[in-house]
């Protein structure tokens, strides 16, 4: 995990133990193709780095280690960091957002608890009652957000707090506890059957994971036109990076390739009006979300790539937003694309590893060849 | 039905610290506690190795086989429960830790590859005990292995526009539960060695925080379990008999493991029951002091030697 932070103690050396012993012992999938361990090798680390928005270094040096030795990477002011190759009109973008939802520290109260504000969207009972991780300059501290003691009726949750065993503010503050310090859960990549895998933050990392893997195989000598390849800051809290990396270039980019998720209705518990996108049946055009709309006209040139480079490609509608859209006021295009992912926001997402592998193989053709 | 072997890990629980009919209350006294005998360096990992097993209640097989090997001399009686005589003669003594814990097993797959659930053991005080499933990483314990699955949930972004304010909010329960392991037909599970009455529950990941507090599914039980087989390692003096019972199925079936063990090698002329306090208990931050897990060790190596 986490190199660059310090993680250390007896403590999370003796969960890091557990986590091993828990392995499943059971062979889950038959032999891997290339590209789908390729594609794991990538995402794993990604997965496993935490980064809240507005705390995304982890991320961000992962990404950095992760890239090919060739590439030239630079951060912006905002923290976005930026790789760019190729010479010449048009300039296209493709945008990942590095964070991930999570909590911030508001307030350490006199029996020592934290109270928190969300950082991002999501259903607030996923985390009450599980194990917690606070991110401060002295490395992580664990912890636990305490379960409700009332109000048993409901679903959702009093505001969460976290409880760091200490009895007492100074205490809680001697740990390295701080305001502003980030909150989330402890988190692993966890390999499900056949070509599927489970964790939290495949959104976007499975995103960050197909800009890699599309520079790992990227024939720089064919291409035609500039590159910029951005990983991208505090999306889940309004798209703020890109809006800055957006401005940076304004009319610049003939179109922008935000890689998000598509989250789709494919589980059992949601309905089939849209969103409906297989999971393992390979990227996604993401023609309409709650942010853009993706000109007809670009849906079918991008159908008519994928086809020619024999990439899979389904197209669809689902909601959320997407930082390309940040790009849009300056008259440059969306043209948006994602993978399906099942359970979104949840420190249980499901997706294929096929998937990142065909998003990584579009993401490459379109830099070569549209 | 033909006889079914399940792999788990296993796991040791109990409730409170508490007594047999016969016996009194046993005021944990600091002040009366012979020296350590096992050091709580040795003693922390003992605890976290058993938070981090699975017995549901009825299906505890694959706990009692470790602490059958941990425990030479100890044997399974007839019901699982595992038991180890210590010394001999009058008086006759039980010294127990229950070992299950409320859980789950499949109750039936989908045709897409789902498994639903049914709920085994009753005995919660957590009354969403149920909602903590819902979209965290689960553990089946197929024929072949164990197994990683999630419970789904639906996707934060698709519930936008579809949820308004003062909506119905109710409760998750055991019957919302769709387990998702990857699997994309019945058969896909099948083959994975899952099927009806599979064993399942919350991915163990034990958590040490805070000045030595253990958070866990049932993590009191199990760190009272182990302070009970770190007391037995420190080989007591034993005064008369003291039979060393971890029983099972204390959550079903009226408590049918210690019923079994009294009736099998009973009776016996006081019953101490092995437990540490907990907070959030139920939860799956069930949390123990180990500290306390010292004391309980310490406090039941006096009870054996009739201190």
């Amino acid at each position: 995990m986490r190199a660059e932070r310090r993680t250390g103690g007896r403590a999370v050396g003796l969960v890091a133990a557990m986590l091993l012993s828990a392995s499943p012992s059971v062979r889950l999938s038959a032999q891997d193709s290339a590209r789908v361990s390729e594609a794991q090798a990538v995402l794993a680390p990604l997965v496993e780095s935490y980064g809240v928005s507005s705390a995304e270094g982890p991320v961000r040096e992962a990404v950095k280690r992760l890239l090919p030795t060739w590439a030239k990477s630079e951060t912006d002011t905002a923290g976005n960091l930026w790789v760019r190759l190729g010479q010449g009109s048009p300039l296209v973008v493709f945008v990942a957002h590095m964070d991930e939802i999570g909590f911030r520290v508001t307030t350490v109260r006199d029996d020592g608890s934290l109270e928190l504000e969300p950082r991002g969207g999501f259903i607030a009972s996923l985390f009450e009652g599980q194990p917690a991780l606070v991110h401060t300059g002295k490395g992580d501290v664990a912890g636990v957000f305490i379960p409700r003691d009332s109000g048993f009726t409901r679903h959702t949750p009093p505001p969460l707090r976290v409880d760091v065993g200490a009895t007492s503010r100074a205490r809680a503050i001697a740990r390295g506890v701080s305001l502003g310090a980030t909150v989330t859960m402890p988190k692993q990549y966890v390999r499900l059957a056949g070509t599927r895998a489970t964790g939290r933050s495949f959104d976007d990392r499975v995103g960050d994971a197909a800009l890699l893997l599309a520079l790992r195989h990227l024939d720089r000598a064919t291409l035609k036109h500039e590159v910029i390849f951005i990983w991208s800051v505090r999306e889940e809290i309004g798209l703020e990076g890109a809006g800055v990396a957006a401005a940076a270039l304004g009319t610049a980019p003939r179109r922008v390739h935000a890689i998000d998720t598509f989250v789709s209705a494919d589980s059992p518990l949601e309905l089939p009006n849209f969103a409906v996108a297989p999971i393992g049946a390979g990227a996604v055009a993401r023609a309409l979300d709650n942010s853009s709309v993706t000109p007809p006209a670009y849906v079918d040139s991008l159908l008519r790539l994928a086809r020619a480079r024999g990439v899979a490609l389904q197209v669809g509608t689902t909601n959320g937003g997407n930082d390309g859209s940040m790009f849009t006021p300056y008259g440059v295009v969306d043209v948006a694309l994602g993978w399906p992912l099942r359970y979104s926001h949840s420190p249980a997402e499901v997706i294929d590893l096929k998937d990142v592998a065909s998003l990584a193989d579009l993401v490459r053709a379109i830099a070569e060849s549209w | 039905m033909g006889t079914r072997r399940v792999r788990q890990h296993s796991a040791v629980s109990g409730p409170p610290f508490s007594v047999g009919r016969t016996a009194a209350v046993v005021t944990l006294t600091l002040a009366t506690l012979s020296p350590v005998r096992l050091s709580a360096q040795s003693l922390d990992p003992l605890a976290l190795r058993f938070a981090g097993m699975t017995a549901v209640t009825g299906l505890e097989q694959a706990m009692t086989d470790s602490l059958l090997a941990l425990l030479p001399g100890s044997t399974r009686d007839r019901s699982g429960n595992v038991t180890l005589t210590l010394g001999q003669g009058a008086p006759k003594r039980l010294l127990q830790c229950p070992l299950d814990e409320v859980g789950y097993v499949v109750g039936n797959i989908t045709g897409e590859g789902y498994l639903l659930l049914r709920r085994v053991g009753a005995r919660t005080t957590y009354p969403l005990f149920d909602q903590q499933l819902e979209g965290h990483r689960v553990t089946v314990f197929g024929s072949k292995g164990p197994i990683p699955g999630v419970v789904a949930v639906k996707s934060t972004h698709l519930t936008r526009g579809r949820v308004t304010t003062g909506a119905p909010d109710p409760v998750f329960t055991v019957d919302n539960a769709y387990v998702d392991v990857g699997a994309a037909t019945a058969t896909d599970a099948r083959a994975l060695g899952i099927d009806v009455l599979a064993p399942l529950s919350l991915a163990k990941q034990p958590l040490p925080y805070g000045d030595r507090l253990l958070a866990g599914p049932a993590a009191g039980r199990r760190a009272a379990c182990a302070a009970l087989v770190a007391a037995v390692q420190t080989k007591p003096k034993v005064r008369g008999t003291v039979v060393v019972a971890f029983t099972v199925q204390s959550l079903y079936a009226s408590n049918s493991g210690l019923a079994s063990v009294k009736a099998l090698l009973g009776p016996f002329d006081d019953i101490k029951t092995a437990s540490v306090p907990t907070r959030y208990t139920d939860t799956a931050v069930e949390t123990v002091a180990l500290a306390d897990v010292d004391r309980l060790e310490r406090e039941m190596v006096q009870w054996m030697e009739g201190r």
